[in-house]
């Protein structure tokens, strides 16, 4: 008998999860006059949900392999590239400004995508960019971080 | 009669210059997020949000509202002519239209769906403005035990029928669900789930999940399968106008399709795709020519097409009048009711009553502005599909960045945006359906509150949600439509 390993993991990950809301439930300190029906009842629930949810999904993949949406190939580069990219906006959005960190992540996706027209790629980043930036910050108000570009927009 | 006087009075708010434009940037919007594969309704609004904050409410929902009947039309156009449904509710217009323009009939296949768009989208917009008003009469007999109940069937409905199997779709209901628990309790001002980041303590944006699942999910998905990426574009070929046996073969299929997809939008049963499903199945048993389904029937374009606009005007019922989102496009125009501190439900038809009114005639003017775009600018709108993915999906996420840092100005939301975006992609490659752990997001809370204020009132006595009749009999239903799927399924395995 043939057990799905990722199957498994989801359905010990719920079971994990349901244990973490449990014990922050369990860790609120409630007001006496809230006892009955306080804020602790519905993460109770939740998490029984999900540790019921989570004990099925283990049962699915001992039972029969997951039912795995995807064709064999799985092009894992491209989906660590676009994941770094992402992450990575969280240090350099503020230093860099809005322009240039998001121009790194459309090149970064649009690579991942199998594009290799460069300069293509870079003028309709640039574009996007720029006028999102210009559009948020003159027309609606909205500032966006500015970062390099400092003074000159 | 009284739905014909608010109506009127509707026009006149929907006609004014300002409105029309925003009602014909809804549809134009919705249109090309329809057409374009990768984004959706939900998606568009839930990064139109943080822009519209500072807008009239009445103009933002007119938009949003035509956003979401366009991109039920333009999902149409990908599906025939690229054979990958531009939104769920298009799947099965896909296998018999696409089939039709293999064979050169795909101007035909394209009328018949524009046509049948919105016959239904008008026929689904009138049943609303006449249901809209009962559906508030009920509602005033709801206490908190029935409107709780009538999220748990929410839950129940979203998560048994979408997706491939119940365990999934209960799974992504406990993810939203556990998502919505974050925060600050609003009852005893309690932190919950907040891992000592500050940040979390207001709750999670459900803009950052929807971006996060849909956008950043969705990219990570078809990134990492290469062999989704390049599909057949096919050409429009033959003529716009139906011929006489077309139109005879197309209008049974729309008024079935309507009065399929309605009725599965207005109660809480998940959406535009199982009408669409349905009425697929339903038009292969009745059509006279069986056999031509599998190789470009018009009957399973025309009907699919139909069901699914009905279906977006049925959603619209429990929305406005319940304040109940039955699909994930609807959960987050609940959010923007939200944002604007409007409560939808039995209140706002009194207290808002220019902006219901306004919003539900205009989606009258957006279904007439919408068979303009669609039928004679088909020819400007294909052109869309030839974009190409690595483009497309960097201006998708360029966008969400967008959109989830201006939320806050943080970017502690862009984590969480990561975060969501790699649930995401794991939900998207395992097949759990997205839909519910939206809902999920949005009604936890709103179902907390009433469960808490119906165990209050009863002073902690639980049999309340059993001893209301009304709220007991919702329960059943929610039962029922969560076991009676299992019990089909068990009986077809056991006759194999």
């Amino acid at each position: 008998m043939k057990i799905s390993g990722a199957g498994l993991a989801i359905g010990l990950g719920f079971m994990a999860l349901a244990g973490l809301v449990a014990f922050d439930a369990a860790s609120l300190q409630v007001p006496p006059s809230y006892a009955r029906v306080g804020p602790q009842v519905f993460p109770y629930l939740i998490a029984s949900g999900m540790a019921l949810v989570g004990l099925r999904l283990v049962w699915e993949a001992v039972r029969e392999p997951i039912r795995v949406h995807v064709q064999p190939v799985t092009d894992w580069k491209a989906v660590a590239m676009i994941s770094v990219a992402l992450a990575a906006q969280y240090f350099i959005l503020k230093p860099l400004g809005f322009v240039f960190s998001a121009l790194i992540l459309f090149l970064t996706i649009a690579h991942a995508f199998g594009s290799r027209q460069y300069v293509r790629d870079l003028v309709v980043g640039l574009v996007l960019a720029l006028s999102a930036y210009v559009g948020f910050r003159y027309g609606l108000g909205i500032g966006l971080p500015q970062g390099i570009l400092k003074g000159l927009l | 009669m009284d739905a014909l006087f608010s109506l009127m009075d509707g026009f006149a708010t929907a006609l004014t210059p300002i409105n029309l434009m925003w009602s014909l940037i809804g549809v134009t919007l919705g249109t090309l997020v329809g057409i374009l594969p990768g984004i959706g309704p939900a998606l568009t609004i839930a990064l139109l949000l943080p822009v519209t904050s500072k807008l009239d409410p009445t103009g933002s929902f007119i938009m949003f509202a035509g956003l979401y009947y366009g991109a039920m039309y333009g999902s149409s156009t990908t599906s025939i002519l690229l054979n990958t449904p531009g939104e769920s509710g298009s799947i099965m217009t896909a296998i018999e239209g696409n089939l039709m323009a293999r064979q050169g009939r795909g101007a035909a296949a394209l009328s018949t769906a524009a046509i049948g768009s919105f016959v239904a989208g008008t026929l689904g917009t009138l049943l609303l403005t006449f249901l809209a008003p009962i559906f508030v009469k009920l509602a005033l007999l709801f206490g908190p035990a029935e409107y709780f109940a009538l999220m748990v069937l929410a839950f129940t409905t979203v998560s048994s029928l979408l997706g491939s199997s119940v365990t999934r779709g209960f799974a992504s209901l406990m993810l939203g669900l556990a998502l919505g628990l974050v925060g600050t309790d609003v009852l005893t001002g309690q932190p919950r789930l907040y891992f000592g980041q500050m940040s979390l303590l207001r709750g999670i944006d459900i803009v950052v999940v929807a971006v996060g699942l849909f956008a950043v999910g969705e990219a990570l998905f078809m990134a990492s399968q290469p062999h989704l990426r390049n599909a057949e574009i096919l050409p429009v070929r033959g003529s716009l106008f139906m011929t006489r046996s077309e139109w005879s073969r197309s209008w049974k299929p729309w008024l079935r399709g309507t009065f399929l997809g309605f009725p599965f939008g207005a109660l809480p049963a998940g959406g535009t795709e199982i009408p669409t499903f349905l009425s697929y199945t339903l038009e292969k048993r009745l059509s006279k020519n069986p056999e031509e389904f599998g190789k470009g029937a018009i009957e399973g374009v025309a009907g699919p097409e139909a069901a699914n606009n009905a279906a977006v005007a049925g959603v619209l019922v429990p929305l406005l009048a319940l304040g109940l989102p039955t699909s994930a496009t609807a959960a987050i125009l609940l959010a923007a009711f939200e944002q604007y501190n409007i409560q939808p439900g039995p209140l706002l038809f009194s207290g808002s009553s220019t902006l219901v009114w306004g919003l539900i005639a205009s989606l009258y003017i957006g279904n007439v502005m919408l068979l303009v775009l669609n039928l004679p600018l088909v020819g400007l709108w294909v052109r869309l599909l030839t974009v190409p993915q690595p483009l497309l999906y960097g201006g998708i996420v360029l966008f969400s960045l967008l959109g989830v840092y201006s939320l806050n100005n943080s970017v502690f939301d862009l984590a969480l945006l990561m975060l969501v975006g790699g649930m995401g992609f794991l939900m998207r490659r395992h097949d759990f359906p997205v839909a519910p752990c939206i809902i999920g997001l949005i009604l936890g809370p709103m179902a907390e509150a009433q469960f808490r204020r119906a165990l209050s009132i009863s002073q902690g006595d639980p049999s309340v949600f059993l001893t209301h009749p009304l709220s007991a009999s919702i329960l059943a239903v929610a039962v029922a439509v969560m076991v009676v799927p299992v019990l089909v399924r068990r009986r077809q395995g056991a006759r194999r």
